[in-house]
């Protein structure tokens, strides 16, 4: 990779770049906006500050609301 | 030394200078004093006692009112509420460490908005909001009002009318989802401004000379490594920054995963600079962030969800779990068995963190995380949008479909957005079991640890005596299963008002999980600068570990959704019907 000249490998690396924000702010906005249950899902998620890219239980909020739930339902009165 | 192929081999070279030289205890020294300072700051000098005082004189409000009346009052929850707002983040310490160790925030269209908001953005977004908030709070005081006249029409029977009973009950819990929905509503009439500039800039000198120490305590160059440092620190940054756009976020695309593939767009088109290498210390940044993470694998969380939950997470993993892993070595016949261990891990267990903790403890590469990563990140995103899509389709119970849900899809943060989307309920269900099933990291990466060292790593025909065997052990492991025991005797000590407090709201949320954030950014950020694309392809070869996570997934979904049905339809039913 190195043996390609600085501008070239510059070229590769906007057009790289490019086409992964392309992907992720343009297609995947367009394919959100146009398909009925990605859409209601965004808006879901959006209006009930759920983020899904957390993946340890401590990170997500929701997970201690539910634990809650659960033990007053099954634990108390 | 003649010796038979069945005769105990000792290589072990371990020495007493291990102990401040190696990564691995590095990783544990480093962890535990970070626990422990946070530790000290919310106990012995922190507010544990002023606490105490506060539990005992609400816990004292709620006993009364459980005895007086036959449901849960409105001053029972009052009192709940207070106790709810004894949180050690709110400690000047707490505010500190939050403040300090901030990531670039959420941005829908300006990236800039990730890490600069005037007073006039805040203000806009609070005015925007500030509708909806007076709504649901009109809805909140309506709702109060009526739970309070159906509780005293019940107190005027002496709670002796089941009739009068039921409806304070059930006016009651309509006041709390009100009073809910009127505090989420709040939160976004709360906004600030603010600049993280000044902070990360802070922030990143701090975590430079802190691994720093330990580089120059391994031996190697520490200017060399703070050099290289900025550029790994910066592709954090912007990681967090790419990550926190709402639709990336949406379908999962976070700073862990953007960390990957900005780095390596770089190392693969311009080149990773030679004087950035001496930072990227994967394995340092990885094992220190374990450490950590054991705080928050607490055992006793477990039982949550009580003997459906074990059932559901605990007996149908491990058994996913090893069935994957015979299926990729005899069927698939998998080149690499630590490729094969990591993506067994991450789709059975739980995903991201599932994958670094077995990547750590079988030494696999780096280009077999990011590969296990990427198959889990992809598959999460189809799952989290068609499981739910599915399942109201077929008209599947709420709570099974969230059972079902919450023990196959591999992150948490997907598992609620999911279980969401289906109803509260199938979303607290969905969302408990991952926890429950989160926790089995800690045993899935000692196990995994103790038979590569004892079985994988072994010359054929031959054993291996105990010095070798702790010779090889990952001993990071030791620290994170350290840390996790620890704090699952800890929080059960303390019990569950103040382990809430003083632990989870304290220790974890206002410390080593803040850490444990950053440390994990960085050593994806580091593995996307020194990863190969051609390295990376080489594993992917013949398409078997994608075979091998639709198959293994294939399976996780039968059979989860098989002990959900059995454990909460036919065994417990009770429990279901409760919840």
């Amino acid at each position: 990779m190195n043996e390609k000249s600085l501008p070239v490998r510059l070229k590769n690396f906007v057009l790289a770049l490019g086409a992964t924000f392309a992907f992720v702010y343009l297609f995947l906005p367009l394919l959100t906006s146009s398909c009925g249950i990605l859409n209601r899902m965004s808006v879901y998620l959006d209006a009930n500050g759920i983020d899904p890219t957390r993946y340890y239980y401590t990170d997500v909020e929701q997970v201690k609301e539910g634990e809650e739930y659960l033990r007053s339902v099954l634990e108390e009165k | 030394m003649a010796q038979d192929s069945n005769v105990v081999i000792d290589h072990g070279q371990s020495s007493w200078s291990d102990l401040w030289k190696k990564e691995d205890y590095l990783a544990i020294w480093l962890g535990f004093l970070i626990i422990a300072v946070c530790y000290l700051a919310y106990t012995s000098f922190g507010p544990k006692a002023e606490y105490a005082e506060k539990f005992a004189s609400l816990n004292q409000i709620q006993e009364t009112e459980l005895t007086a009346a036959p449901f849960k009052t409105i001053a029972w929850h009052q009192a709940q509420d207070g106790k709810g707002k004894l949180k050690g983040t709110s400690t000047a310490f707490g505010k500190f460490a939050i403040n300090s160790t901030k990531t670039p925030g959420s941005w829908k269209t300006n990236p800039v908005d990730s890490l600069i908001r005037s007073e006039s953005q805040a203000k806009a977004l609070n005015d925007k909001a500030m509708p909806a908030f007076e709504e649901a709070k009109g809805k909140s005081e309506a709702a109060f009002a009526m739970a309070v006249a159906a509780e005293a029409s019940a107190k005027d029977a002496s709670f002796q009318n089941q009739a009068l009973n039921d409806d304070a009950a059930a006016k009651i819990a309509a006041w709390r989802d009100a009073q809910k929905a009127a505090g989420d509503a709040k939160k976004k009439t709360e906004n600030k401004s603010y600049n993280y500039i000044p902070t990360l800039i802070g922030l990143g000198i701090f975590l430079a000379a802190m691994f720093g120490l330990g580089i120059a305590l391994m031996g190697k160059s520490m200017p060399a490594f703070m050099q290289g440092f900025s550029m790994v620190f910066l592709v954090a940054v912007l990681a967090y920054m790419l990550g926190g756009q709402a639709i990336s976020r949406q379908y999962g695309f976070g700073a862990e995963a953007w960390g990957v593939i900005l780095g390596m767009l770089i190392a693969n088109t311009v080149g990773t600079p030679k004087w950035v290498l001496p930072a990227c210390e994967v394995e340092f940044f990885i094992k220190t962030g374990l450490v950590l993470l054991g705080a928050e694998v607490l055992f006793n969380k477990i039982v949550a969800i009580g003997t459906p939950g074990i059932f559901v997470a605990w007996v149908v993993t491990p058994v996913v779990l090893v069935l994957t892993y015979i299926f990729g070595q005899k069927v698939l016949k998998m080149p690499s068995k630590t490729l094969n261990v990591v993506i067994s891990a991450d789709m059975s267990v739980c995903g991201t963190s599932a994958a670094i903790a077995t990547a750590a403890a079988c030494r696999a590469k780096k280009e077999e995380l990011t590969l296990s990563i990427g198959l889990s990140l992809v598959f999460t995103a189809i799952m989290m949008i068609a499981m739910p899509a599915f399942i109201k389709a077929v008209g599947m119970p709420e709570i099974l479909g969230g059972a079902w849900m919450g023990g196959t899809i591999d992150s948490t943060g997907a598992v609620a957005a999911a279980g969401a989307f289906l109803g509260q309920k199938a979303m607290y269900v969905a969302a408990t079991i991952k926890m429950i099933q989160n926790v089995m990291i800690g045993v899935t990466a000692f196990c995994v640890a103790v038979y590569w060292c004892t079985k994988v790593d072994c010359v054929a025909g031959k054993t291996v005596g105990a010095g070798e065997i702790w010779h090889r052990f990952p001993k990071f492991v030791i620290g994170f299963i350290g840390a996790s025991i620890l704090f699952s005797i800890l929080d059960v000590h303390l019990g569950k008002d103040m382990g809430g407090a003083v632990m989870e709201h304290g220790i974890v949320r206002g410390g080593t999980k803040l850490l444990r954030d950053w440390f994990f950014a960085l050593s994806f950020a580091a593995i996307g600068l020194s990863t190969n694309f051609r390295e990376l392809s080489k594993y992917f070869k013949g398409g078997k570990p994608l075979i091998l996570y639709v198959c293994g997934q294939s399976l996780n979904l039968v059979l989860t959704l098989t002990m959900a049905y059995i454990m909460f339809y036919l065994v417990f039913p009770e429990i279901t019907a409760k919840i």
